[in-house]
């Protein structure tokens, strides 16, 4: 089962530069393919992901565009006030969509979800959440 | 001397007698009047100063290449080289292009405003606005980088910054080098890498 969450509230401009740190960065010279590796953070305006590797997918026809990062590795996802975890996360900067899978928890304020995937639409700010959700919730915090 | 009334006869008379000494006087002097003197064109040769050459052993667009171990080939060409007077192995040359071409058929080229070879290190530096671009659409600047002859691996220990095919570019070190166990040419930025993208 499912349940639908706003998620960031404010609204996530997919126009931002996107800049990507990392310890290390390898491009394989026969097929171009770049992998950050060494606690990769990607920052877009508010939005911050962190993980231990980052592979850079470019688009199909056009090798000059980025359309997807696919990090792995004890992602931190982090837009406004709210925090998701999982093992991984699949950043789609054209569809502006981030996709996380692999026990993901949800952290907002006191509050807490997890599930096994959830993906996230920054253009609208919600996020829906997958497969066995349970809800903590804190009870007289606001 | 016969008389004769008319003009004619007279004038063929005088002519028997001029123009067979004219023709003789022609073919006497003909070869008399040589065809216009020799002019001695000057011979073409290089207005390059040849002591300096001489002393300073200077040659003038050398290459070098080798091939190393693992199957790439490494190209160097300068405008000008000439043997360290210090260490006669070593080699110093300027306006320095380098191509180094895998054997994945990737390549990296190399331009650098002087190179130092070292024969028996095996190592080529070059230093001085160093640009080096690869076939992955990488092109980065740099102001050191070693290159080294027997196996394909070229390095930059000092901050590189430039151009990735998605955006700019910036690391501490970058490396390119054979990956042993993939056995992949990797070119690796290493030291806090910063890619900017602008979707």
């Amino acid at each position: 089962q499912g349940a639908e969450v706003t998620f960031g509230g404010l609204k996530h401009d997919s126009s931002l530069p996107v800049e990507i740190t990392s310890d290390q960065l390898s491009v394989d010279q026969s097929t171009g393919k770049a992998i950050f590796s060494g606690d990769v953070l990607i920052g877009q305006g508010a939005l911050r992901l962190s993980a231990t590797t980052v592979e850079v997918i470019y688009g199909a026809n056009d090798a000059t565009k980025i359309s997807k990062l696919i990090a792995t590795g004890g992602v931190t996802f982090v837009n406004g006030g709210e925090a998701i975890e999982s093992q991984r996360a699949v950043y789609d900067i054209q569809a502006a969509t981030v996709a996380l899978s692999g026990d993901v928890i949800l952290t907002q304020g006191a509050n807490a979800l997890s599930g096994q995937s959830m993906i996230v639409d920054l253009k609208t700010g919600t996020g829906r959440i997958e497969g066995r959700v349970k809800t903590i919730l804190q009870p007289g915090q606001q | 001397m016969a008389h004769f009334d008319n003009f004619h006869s007279r004038l063929v008379a005088r002519a028997k007698i001029f123009l067979p000494l004219a023709s003789l006087a022609l073919l006497a002097t003909l070869f008399l009047f040589a065809r216009g003197g020799e002019t001695t064109y000057d011979i073409p040769y290089a207005r390059v100063d040849i002591e300096s050459l001489a002393r300073e052993q200077r040659i003038d667009g050398p290459t070098f290449a080798t091939v190393t171990d693992d199957g790439a080939e490494l190209e160097i060409s300068a405008g000008r080289a000439r043997p360290d007077p210090s260490n006669k192995n070593v080699v110093n040359s300027t306006q320095v292009r380098a191509e180094l071409r895998l054997p994945d058929k990737s390549a990296v080229s190399m331009i650098a405003n002087d190179a130092v070879i070292d024969g028996p290190s095996r190592i080529a530096e070059l230093s001085g606005n160093v640009r080096v671009q690869t076939t992955t659409g990488y092109a980065i600047e740099t102001d050191y980088i070693a290159a080294t002859l027997n196996l394909s691996k070229i390095e930059s220990p000092s901050t590189v910054t430039g151009q990735a095919p998605s955006g700019n570019i910036s690391a501490g070190s970058m490396e390119i080098s054979k990956n042993e166990d993939s056995g992949e040419y990797l070119l690796v930025f290493k030291n806090r890498v910063k890619l900017i993208y602008q979707p």
